[in-house]
């Protein structure tokens, strides 16, 4: 699952259809999942060093972390494009009026 | 000679919006107006155009406080001297905009309030009932000044208040309400009250309607909080 997301966004990266900076928080996720799965010698003596019985919970909290923080990445994307957009819309509010002024005047 | 900008934001308003600039040439000869449409998808900057009013077009539809604010912006540029903010759906009454001229003369104030409760009833649902008295409490709390319709978009702004308000984020993009007064007393501006008269809303939904006055106290919270915990330009 993770080296079929890791490829996939490389390949949207590839193609320009998806910025590289938003891709990175995507590559680390999908990096991040790949790594789970040589569970032998990462994560089951991480999760035993963190006291945790059961390897797989460490997973589940890595991948959770990881998609709260691409959530997270996200929302505060597109807070800051609704920003740009209200200004965009107001500045073209603003000048399609001030060009329908001087059009009138040159008529 | 003090010049007025009346702004009117509008969104889908083709019922009323020609009876409210009739209404607002008749009571104010001596003022400018300007209608914001915010992005509508009826005939309401048709039908403000032909009235001979100024309309901009906001291209698509950003909310009250962006049409308020694109307003303001419009006043900014154009060194206006005084705003009248008048809701185009009927329900503010154009001949009360007096008493908030006179009661910026009067108490020396940066901003006036139309407040419906001063005089006269006005009736309301239970939950935008409550909403006002919770924000009115907040307001007074913070600013020690009694507000009785912090939610009203009735208001006259003097200069320095609206060229603030016009730049970046400075006006929220939906409710402009209690959390604006408090920003504006953080800013020492000197927000009053004056009455006014309100109309039932004759037509169409209003925002404060169904389930969204739960949504609006939920957000207008945030946003109070935000206010005081950012801080002062």
């Amino acid at each position: 699952m993770g080296t079929f997301l890791f490829i996939t966004i490389l390949e949207l990266a590839r193609k320009r259809r998806f910025r590289e900076e938003l891709s990175i928080v995507w590559l680390l996720t999908g990096l991040g999942l790949i790594l789970s799965s040589f569970a032998d010698l990462i994560i089951d003596p991480l999760a035993f060093k963190l006291g945790l019985s059961y390897p797989p919970a460490l997973v589940f909290m890595i991948t959770f972390f990881l998609f709260v923080l691409v959530i997270l990445y996200f929302s505060v994307a597109v807070s800051d494009l609704k920003s740009r957009n209200k200004e965009l819309s107001q500045k073209i509010a603003l000048m399609e009026y001030k060009l329908g002024t001087l059009y009138k005047e040159e008529e | 000679m003090k010049s007025y900008l009346i702004i009117i934001p509008a969104y889908n308003e083709e019922g009323d919006i020609a009876s409210v600039i009739g209404d607002v040439k008749d009571s104010n000869p001596g003022a400018d107006i300007l209608v914001v449409n915010d992005g509508s998808t009826d005939s309401t900057s048709g039908i403000a155009r032909k009235t001979g009013v100024m309309v901009l077009d906001i291209p698509f539809n950003i909310g009250y406080g962006g049409a308020v604010q694109t307003g303001f912006r419009f006043a900014a540029e154009r060194r206006y001297d005084f705003v009248i903010t008048v809701d185009g759906d009927a329900q503010h009454d154009p001949y009360s905009a007096q008493n908030l001229i006179d009661a910026m003369e009067r108490e020396q104030a940066d901003v006036v309030i139309g407040s419906r409760f001063i005089e006269g009833t006005y009736r309301m649902g239970i939950m935008r009932k409550i909403g006002v008295r919770l924000f009115s409490m907040i307001a007074r709390l913070y600013t020690g000044t009694n507000f009785t319709d912090p939610t009203s978009g009735f208001q006259l702004l003097n200069k320095r208040v609206f060229s603030h308000l016009s730049k970046d984020d400075n006006y929220p993009l939906d409710y402009p309400d209690v959390n604006i007064i408090m920003a504006l007393h953080k800013m020492r501006v000197k927000v009053v009250e004056a009455p006014v008269t309100m109309k039932e809303k004759p037509r169409g939904k209003s925002m404060h309607a169904g389930l969204r006055p739960v949504i609006y106290i939920v957000r207008m919270f945030l946003a109070i909080i935000m206010v005081l915990v950012r801080k002062e330009d």
